[in-house]
């Protein structure tokens, strides 16, 4: 029989690894296809908490409304951020242009700065502390599995997770905008030759990874009780580990990176003081790094 | 001859631009304020701000011979910024005291400046053992961990506690919380069985708590503040986990209430202020901040905040008409029993105040006095 402190361990490290995932798959979608970083995934997922925690005090709605006003802000949010930091840098559509890597990564910094515009933005409107959340919305009662105490939360977000990647899978594989994503990631240039609205298909996707974003954003705030203006950082950072873990552009790899990732740290707890449990990820991210360039599941040449 | 009385002139000019000094001192006395505003500890320093400006409100309206104003610089609780405002003020001929900063890092990385150039400085907050070591112009408004600890080792011990888990955060004043609790428990017979620190906003406390659960101990002892506190009183309540929890007054904040709700219940504590107390002073404090606040409560924090400006300002009363940096030190470290809404405080020969502690316990939501 397995030490029960292990199996409770193992759940709380998956439970972790989940949140985790739930932000790493949107922001590996928007990497997928545009091969750059968009750092102000984070802000899309407090933008999702804020959302949902603006629309619980204002009108007390169901769980589920509160989880589609808050999906609602999320594809707004992408629209947006995709119109304010990355369009501006694809005005240009001469084959130099599009091919030239500093126009790309000039949007490593557009969208930093909006991160920090909104950041400073949602400071300044609720102030920096974490807002109290009515206790009848947060997703956190026990739940006794055997030996083990989950919360109800843990139940959620797993499902929600599960039915994002599949419908995810779904959309890109079977589905036309799918395909355009999948022309587009591979190879922008090609596909706008065949007659793809690329930019539609890049809002599309913008669209689609926010609202996932802000999706982990309200579940993961309702689940810790936890909403304030800095709470995307730190999973931000995280789901940038699990992507890169994952081969930059793997949506499955990127999921069982995070899961990884969070077994990894809740395990280290054990043998190392949580103050080092962090020390996990980033010395998965230098491993990886140096010793799998491409990723752990990254070696296909199928994109997204 | 005419060179002369160019030197003369010169003289005279610098003269009485040294005059104009002490008769502009007169009319305000400035003090500056270094605070976080911004940031991830912006919450604290927007209520110091809060504090002080009730407090100077108060003291202008007054019919003093002076008037007094604050400059107000933001740190972002960041070490290297405090520094910078720290030679900021120390450049500024107008200031004569320093209030802040909020943590004990980054007081006592701007101490250093103030010791060099010679600055009064007087952290509502600071806590650490070795801020106040720093130099004879280090004063601070909080009662240490080396009052605290003992206090809560003798509490958990008159409780027949017997071994205690310890965690508390990774910074300056969360590691000063654990050696002198481990100190203080060694001498009243506890016995430390688990001893962990955790980096702060930590979100997920469940690995630490099953570990802890583990250990098993009578009881946990925790340095924390509201949010880390809330985090981890919902998660130890989530895994239905009943180990008594005893806090420092650090986490003495309504918002923890307002944040944990009935995981907070059974929590104990210590404190120096309690925002019910029938004292007209304290009951003046809280309905003024109440009536900036939208009916908010103030915890224990902007109450010293408070005090700590209302002592600056006795004390350059004192000093007055004649307030220079080493004048106003001077004054301030013959600070007795100025009567705050945080107790009596007065400097003893090392610059700490000495309050008097009071056990809280929360029960059906609320900090009432905790039972003996």
């Amino acid at each position: 029989m397995i030490d029960p402190y292990y199996l409770q361990q193992l759940a709380i490290g998956l439970s972790l690894g989940m949140t985790y995932a739930l932000m790493a798959i949107g922001f590996t979608l928007i990497f997928g296809v545009l091969n750059v970083v968009n750092f102000a995934h984070g802000e899309v997922y407090t933008i999702g908490a804020f959302a949902g925690l603006v629309a619980i005090t204002a009108f007390a709605p169901p769980f589920l409304a509160v989880l589609f006003l808050a999906l609602a802000a999320g594809a707004a949010a992408g629209f947006s951020l995709e119109r304010i930091a990355f369009r501006p840098f694809r005005r240009f559509t001469d084959e130099a242009s599009l091919k030239s890597r500093a126009m790309r990564e000039s949007t490593l910094l557009s969208s930093l700065a909006v991160s920090i515009v909104v950041r400073e933005a949602l400071e300044i409107v609720f102030g920096s502390e974490m807002q109290p959340l009515p206790f009848e919305y947060m997703i956190n009662a026990p739940v006794q599995a055997g030996p083990v105490t989950l919360a109800t939360g843990d139940l959620i977000i797993f499902g929600v997770a599960a039915a994002m990647l599949a419908g995810l899978q779904y959309m890109l594989k079977r589905t036309r905008i799918g395909l355009s994503i999948r022309a587009v990631s591979n190879n922008p240039l090609g596909a706008r030759y065949v007659g793809i609205n690329t930019d539609r298909t890049i809002v599309m996707t913008f669209v689609v990874g926010s609202t996932m974003g802000a999706a982990a954003g309200i579940l993961v705030g309702l689940y810790y009780g936890a909403i304030f203006p800095a709470m995307g950082f730190i999973p931000g950072v995280k789901a940038f580990v699990a992507m890169v873990m994952g081969g930059l552009s793997s949506i499955p790899g990127a999921v069982i990176s995070a899961l990884i990732l969070g077994v990894s740290e809740s395990m280290a707890t054990t043998f190392l003081a949580s103050g080092w449990a962090d020390m996990v990820a980033y010395g998965f991210l230098i491993l990886t790094l140096v010793f799998f360039p491409s990723g752990l599941f990254g070696a296909g040449r199928e994109r997204v | 001859m005419r060179m002369r009385t160019f030197a003369l002139a010169t003289i005279a000019a610098f003269a009485a631009a040294n005059l104009a000094v002490p008769a502009l001192a007169r009319d305000t006395v400035t003090f500056g304020y270094q605070l976080p505003l911004t940031g991830d500890t912006a919450q604290y320093g927007q209520d110091f701000r809060k504090a002080a400006e009730i407090a100077l409100e108060e003291f202008n309206k007054g019919d003093k011979p002076f008037t007094v104003s604050i400059v107000f610089e933001d740190s972002r609780s960041d070490a290297k910024e405090g520094v910078n405002i720290a030679r900021k003020f120390v450049d500024d001929r107008r200031i004569v005291g320093v209030l802040g900063d909020f943590t004990s890092t980054v007081s006592m990385a701007a101490a250093q400046v103030y010791k060099n150039e010679g600055m009064p400085q007087l952290s509502q907050t600071a806590s650490h053992p070795d801020y106040t070591k720093i130099s004879e112009w280090q004063f601070r408004n909080i009662a240490t961990q080396a009052q605290e600890s003992p206090f809560n080792a003798a509490w958990m011990a008159g409780s027949g506690i017997k071994t205690v888990a310890v965690i508390a955060e990774q910074t300056d004043w969360g590691q000063s919380v654990v050696n002198t609790f481990a100190a203080a428990a060694r001498e009243k017979g506890l016995n430390i069985i688990f001893q962990e620190n955790f980096n702060r906003g930590l979100k997920d406390f469940r690995s630490v708590i099953s570990k802890i659960q583990r250990a098993n101990p009578d009881a946990i002892y925790t340095g924390f503040f509201y949010e880390d506190g809330a985090q981890f009183l919902k998660q130890v309540h989530q895994m239905g986990i009943r180990t008594p929890v005893y806090s420092t007054s650090a986490a003495y904040s309504p918002k923890l209430l307002e944040l944990a709700g009935e995981a907070a219940n059974g929590l104990r504590l210590t404190s120096n202020f309690l925002p019910n107390s029938p004292d007209p002073d304290v009951r003046h404090f809280v309905e003024e901040w109440k009536a900036r606040s939208n009916g908010a409560e103030p915890g224990q924090f902007p109450a010293q905040a408070y005090d700590a400006v209302r002592i600056m300002i006795a004390a350059a009363e004192r000093a007055h008409p004649d307030v220079t940096r080493r004048s106003l030190r001077d004054e301030l470290a013959k600070t007795t029993d100025f009567p705050g809404v945080t107790g009596k405080t007065t400097f003893d020969a090392d610059r700490e105040p000495q309050k008097v502690l009071a056990k809280v316990e929360v029960t059906g939501g609320q900090f009432v006095p905790a039972g003996e």
